[in-house]
């Protein structure tokens, strides 16, 4: 292995903690959307490393659903901020809090 | 013979059953002739199969009705000398009384119901005579309280008549209670509930235990006769058709209490205390409710109260030990009782549907028939010489005198005063109804013929009722004492002492008719007093139930509602859902529905998470 | 057909899941109103018929008749059990006649009537699931399965205050539920470390070997579930209001049927299971019931709601149904189940006539009612015979079941049999205030006066045929009664 175990988890924790905060203190859709896809991607590093690392298949595998799967969320997730921008004009999440108890 | 018993109880049922279930798509006499018919082929039936009741009598077994563990219970029927004279009577009497009832009844609009339910008390009242052991006779017992509750309240439109049929089904089922007791009790001491194998046992069992016993039997037979202190639904259930008051308050149900002792006579004269208690209950009750007869208004009131003392007579009769003396006054009294009742019934059409005997008078000028026949039953009730009623009530009261104890003694003395209280306030309303000129304003109606004559034989057989047992004072041989075969029954009494209380009989009762003559020949419109207005109320007995029963009842049914169930146990279920309730409003505040919000707390858990494991780690 | 043909077809599983086939094919139809009540109509009289076919072809015994075992989720030791002796023959065929009653008179229900009568008959496979499971976790199955549709029955197609009944009920049921299950898991658990195999079947469990601490727990567990069902004071609570507030097939559903689980439950698992701590427990459980009798009698005396009249009297009548099992002797546990049953007929007919009341009048207010007999002779009459019936009159159904009761009750314990005497009278008297105020006195005019309908002549003259015939001559449903008591009372080992 090229690069050292540790660097690659300092870098995927730096990049997780990014989107975190990127999901926390936005409050537009579209930012919140692209703070999960970092986390993702951060875990999805992780796999990699971890798979290079264990000289085993499955991490990588893993990884390859993960971009499947994030593909389709994203697909999923982009329509419905587009149905949510046509309902109330707005992509800020204060505005949407229906949900309270 | 087995057939004819079977139909004598049988015919009546389908009578009832075909007028309840297809009456009102028959054409319109159909069933008034099929009560009448099922009735008095009842009658006949019990005419053909009466000479195999003598001796041993007749047994039948239709079915097993209830059988579980040792406990079995049959549809069985037994005729006895006592069931046969008994169910004689009850189909005779009702036979004269459903022909009198096609006449009363022929322009009411629901004769079907009113038939229907004629008949099944008719079965009932059977079932209750004929039955074998005692769950059957309860069964009877229960349906004549059902069919007298029905008809009690058969003009249903007036509230007070259904609440008077109400009254008289709840007041005799608290009779009940005490018959249910001792039923159960007889069976767990017998392992049968057979009448006659319950008899044959008894010789042996605890004194103790024979009186609670037969007190519980006396209690239900105080609810249905209508006896102290179980008696405040009969005048009420004057509200009824008058047929119905002459079939089932006065001839058959009220007398199911005597005949229901009379049956367990084995058992209940074995307790010296218990008859003591039956004589005690019979008197005071027959004084009582003569005195309240007294002060009655309403001709058909006047009624009730003597055949509840009347049957009070019956009561003593049993007390001091006399089955023959008691059955043969409930038979008297059952004709010439019917015949009053439906002589009055004449006489209420006659004056205009007027129940008020002060609103009367003059009567005997509106039919002379009628006024003759209501005067025999009078003359019968009254105990005037040489009529059923006098012969009957005079062989209770001379049984009762020559008991010769002092306890005895006094309720003889009571018993004779009673007999001229009786005699007075039967030539009082005599006089009211009968003397002078109507008082009242509306116009007469027209009797049809099938309410007179129907009371011919009545009359007859309330004149001549005597000759069933005539004592051999004079010159009979006491047929009735024979056929029931009650030898104990015999009196042993000198002929100077039965001259003797005959004399004092007759002289009560002239003694009460002289006053009667002197106070009510003329009608005299008198200011009622207190003590009118006090036998008036029944001795007040209704008002004093009320304080001491019904309103602490009521009370205690609305602690319960409004205290235990609204109060406690709901109270303490909505309280715990209040408290539940209460908290999750307080949670619920911590969702506001703003997803950072929500990702802050998950990232303070994770982080307390870690931090426990760093520290797990760490130590 | 004979009986082998019967002990070769698994019947028993035809019985049970026939309604959920009636309920898949209403839900497939559930557009179609006549569709939905055909069908509902269709299945529950193929039930019946096939519970009165068993019950005329099958031989008496005092063992199973049809027993039916398939292995199901080895693992964790659940088989699908069923097992069928004279007392669950009785109440399966009572199910299926009610249930039958229930689809006739909910016929023009007008609310999604699809989804109503596939309820109806999810409901039937879970009663009828409750009378034959002899697993222990076939049986919590279908105990749930009977809870659910219910509570939709009440809560969507109820009266006025529906919500709040249905959760009432649901809560205090799945309350009693859940004991149930934490009480069956641990027996399960506990019987396993003894023996070593793990198993939920009735029979094994009832060899496992208990502490009485440890007896008396789960008996109290068990009983919390079956009390609440019955409803045993003073856990009665819910059930007014259910009745209250449910359609006319939830109400005699829930007097019929659901009431009569509970007691089942007790005789078939409580006290078996359990019998020592079940013979500590009776004369708790007979002053209960005799409390439930009494009380719940005096507030029914203080109703104004017909409908609450008639639910506090189911209270009252299985207070003697409960104090019968507390005697613990054949006659009174026969007269007990011959109550049960009964009872079930009487007071599914008298809600039925409610529901016929209502529908005329649009009230169940006793002062807004009056006089009917004016109008609906024939209806009046039926109420008349029904309510007679409930009150105990010898001759008709319910009286046969009381007598065996208190004769059963008097052997064993005279002073608990005198005092329960005295319900029958306060029955009288909140039985003749209701007939009072409802079909005699003054008219109140109901704005229906049509007299019954060919459908409700229907539905009125079996039940009161039943009534009488059960109160006549009720031995043929006593007979099969009798060898399954004795065998459950000599399991339950005789005090």
């Amino acid at each position: 292995m090229i690069v050292p175990m540790e660097h690659l988890l300092i870098l995927s924790t730096i990049l997780f903690l990014l989107g975190l905060v990127c999901v926390l203190a936005h409050r537009n859709l579209i930012m919140i959307l692209i703070g999960v896809e970092i986390m993702l991607n951060a875990v999805g590093l992780t796999l990699v490393g971890a798979s290079a690392f264990w000289q085993q298949i499955d991490g990588q595998i893993m990884v390859l659903f993960l971009m499947a799967m994030t593909s389709a969320e994203v697909s999923i997730s982009l329509a419905m901020v587009v149905y949510l921008q046509r309902c109330k004009n707005s992509v800020d999440i204060r505005d949407f809090d229906e949900m309270r108890g | 013979m087995i057939l004819l018993l079977t139909l004598t109880l049988l015919l009546p049922l389908l009578g009832g059953i075909i007028n309840a279930c297809f009456g009102n798509h028959l054409p319109k006499p159909m069933p008034v002739i099929v009560a009448n018919g099922a009735v008095i082929g009842s009658f006949l039936a019990c005419l053909g199969c009466l000479s195999s009741a003598s001796g041993d009598g007749l047994r039948v077994t239709l079915f097993t009705w209830l059988s579980s563990g040792s406990f079995q219970a049959d549809v069985g029927l037994l005729l006895d000398p006592l069931a046969a004279i008994m169910a004689l009577m009850v189909t005779g009497v009702a036979s004269l009384i459903h022909l009198y009832a096609a006449g009363y009844m022929q322009d009411d609009s629901d004769q079907t119901r009113f038939f229907a339910l004629l008949n099944l008390f008719v079965f009932a009242m059977l079932t209750i005579v004929l039955a074998d052991n005692l769950l059957l006779m309860f069964l009877g017992w229960e349906g004549v309280g059902f069919c007298s509750y029905g008809l009690i309240g058969f003009w249903y439109r007036n509230t007070e008549n259904a609440a008077a049929g109400r009254k008289a089904f709840i007041v005799t089922r608290i009779g009940d209670l005490f018959f249910t007791v001792g039923l159960l009790w007889l069976f767990a001491l017998f392992g049968t509930i057979g009448i006659e194998a319950i008899n044959g046992q008894v010789a042996g069992l605890d004194p103790t235990t024979i009186t609670i016993i037969s007190l519980l039997l006396l209690g239900g037979a105080c609810g249905k006769s209508a006896q102290l202190p179980l008696m405040t639904w009969l005048p009420d259930a004057m509200a009824g058709p008058t047929p119905v008051s002459a079939l089932i308050h006065a001839a058959t149900m009220v007398t199911a209490g005597v005949y229901l002792l009379c049956r367990m006579f084995p058992l209940v004269s074995l307790s010296p205390i218990a008859m003591g208690v039956i004589a005690l209950v019979g008197v005071l009750t027959a004084l009582y409710a003569a005195t309240c007869a007294l002060a009655q208004r309403e001709i058909k009131r006047v009624l009730a109260y003597s055949t509840m003392s009347q049957v009070g007579y019956m009561f003593l009769a049993v007390g001091v030990g006399s089955v023959s003396a008691a059955m043969f006054h409930l038979l008297t009294h059952a004709f010439f009782k019917s015949l009053l009742f439906m002589a009055a019934g004449c006489v209420i059409n006659l004056a205009g549907h007027e129940n008020d005997i002060y609103l009367m008078g003059g009567m005997r000028q509106r039919s002379k028939l009628v006024a003759g026949l209501f005067m025999v039953g009078l003359l019968c009730l009254a105990g005037a010489p040489l009529t059923g009623g006098f012969f009957s009530k005079d062989l209770i009261l001379a049984t009762a005198f020559a008991k010769g104890d002092l306890f005895h003694q006094a309720i003889y003395v009571i018993g004779i005063v009673t007999a001229g209280i009786t005699s007075l306030y039967s030539f009082r309303l005599g006089y009211l109804v009968f003397a002078g000129d109507f008082r009242g304003e509306e116009l007469p109606d027209d009797l049809p013929g099938l309410m007179k004559w129907p009371l011919l034989p009545l009359a007859l057989f309330g004149l001549f009722g005597g000759l069933l047992n005539l004592p051999h004072l004079f010159g009979g041989y006491s047929w009735l004492s024979g056929w029931l075969n009650t030898d104990t029954d015999v009196l042993h009494l000198s002929l100077n002492s039965e001259y003797l209380l005959s004399g004092t009989a007759v002289g009560v009762f002239v003694f009460g008719w002289l006053i009667a003559h002197l106070r009510y020949r003329k009608f005299v419109r008198r200011e009622s007093g207190l003590i009118s207005a006090f036998l008036l109320a029944g001795w007040q007995f209704d008002a004093f139930y009320d304080r001491l029963l019904i309103r602490p009842f009521r009370g205690l049914c609305r602690f319960c509602w409004q205290g235990v169930e609204v109060g406690l146990v709901d109270g303490l279920i909505e309280g715990f859902a209040r408290t539940c309730i209460s908290w999750g409003q307080a949670l619920r505040k911590m969702t506001n529905g703003q997803i950072s919000n929500y990702l802050q707390g998950f990232i303070w858990g994770l982080l307390l998470i870690m931090g426990w494991f760093l520290l797990r780690a760490v130590a | 057909m004979t009986a082998d043909t019967f002990t070769q077809f698994p019947v028993l599983s035809l019985l049970l899941w026939l309604p959920l086939v009636g309920t898949l094919l209403c839900l497939v139809g559930y557009k179609s109103p006549q569709a939905g009540r055909w069908l509902a109509l269709g299945t529950t009289t193929v039930v019946f018929a096939l519970s009165l076919l068993l019950a005329f072809s099958l031989e008496r015994s005092a063992g199973w008749m049809l027993f039916e075992d398939y292995s199901w989720i080895e693992p964790f030791g659940i088989r699908y059990t069923l097992g069928m002796d004279g007392i669950s023959l009785l109440l399966i065929v009572l199910t299926a006649f009610l249930q039958l009653v229930a689809v006739l008179i909910s016929w023009d229900q007008e609310k999604s009537p699809g989804l109503f009568f596939a309820l109806i008959l999810i409901l039937e496979t879970g009663i009828i699931g409750v009378f034959l499971a002899l697993d222990l976790v076939l049986f919590y199955l279908f105990w749930e399965l009977m809870l659910i549709p219910m509570f939709f029955l009440i809560g969507v197609w109820g009266y006025k205050r529906r919500v709040y009944a249905a959760v009432k009920f649901f809560l205090f049921t799945l309350g009693g539920s859940l004991c149930l299950l934490l009480a069956v898991i641990s027996l399960f658990l506990l019987h396993g470390e003894q023996t070593g195999t793990y198993t939920f079947a009735l029979e094994a469990l009832k060899q496992t070997d208990l502490s009485f601490g440890q007896e008396m727990l789960f008996y109290l567990c068990f009983m919390a579930a079956f009390a609440i069902k019955v409803p045993l004071f003073p856990f009665h609570s819910w059930l007014p209001d259910a009745h209250t507030e449910a359609p006319v097939a939830g109400s005699v559903d829930l007097a019929g049927l659901l009431m009569k689980t509970g007691v089942y439950g007790m005789i078939r698992f409580a006290f078996p299971l359990f019998p020592s701590a079940a013979e500590k427990s009776l004369p708790i459980l007979a002053v209960l019931a005799l409390i439930g009798l009494f009380y719940a009698a005096w507030i029914a005396y203080l109703q104004t709601d017909i409908k609450r009249i008639v639910a506090y009297s189911s209270i009252s009548h299985l207070g003697f149904v409960i104090l019968g099992l507390a005697a613990w002797n054949q006659t009174a546990w026969e007269g007990s189940l011959l109550l049960m049953i009964n009872h079930g007929v009487t007071t599914g007919a008298l809600f039925v006539i409610i529901a016929m009341i209502q529908r005329r009048t649009g009230t169940r207010e006793i002062s807004q009612l009056g006089g009917l007999w004016k109008s609906q002779p024939n209806m009046s009459a039926f109420f008349l015979l029904f309510c007679m019936a409930s009150l105990g009159l010898p001759g008709l159904a319910n009286f046969a079941g009381e007598i065996l009761i208190l004769i059963g009750t008097f052997k064993s314990h005279a002073v608990w049999a005198a005092i329960a005497v005295a319900g029958v009278l306060f029955s009288a008297m909140y039985m003749l205030r209701m007939v009072q105020e409802t079909i005699w006195g003054p008219c109140c005019e109901p704005f229906d006066k049509q007299d019954l309908i060919s459908r409700e002549w229907l539905i009125l003259i079996p039940l009161a045929v039943l009534v009488v015939w059960l109160g006549c001559y009720p031995q043929p449903i006593l007979d099969p009664l009798r060898e399954p008591i004795s065998l459950l009372l000599r399991q339950g080992g005789q005090p």
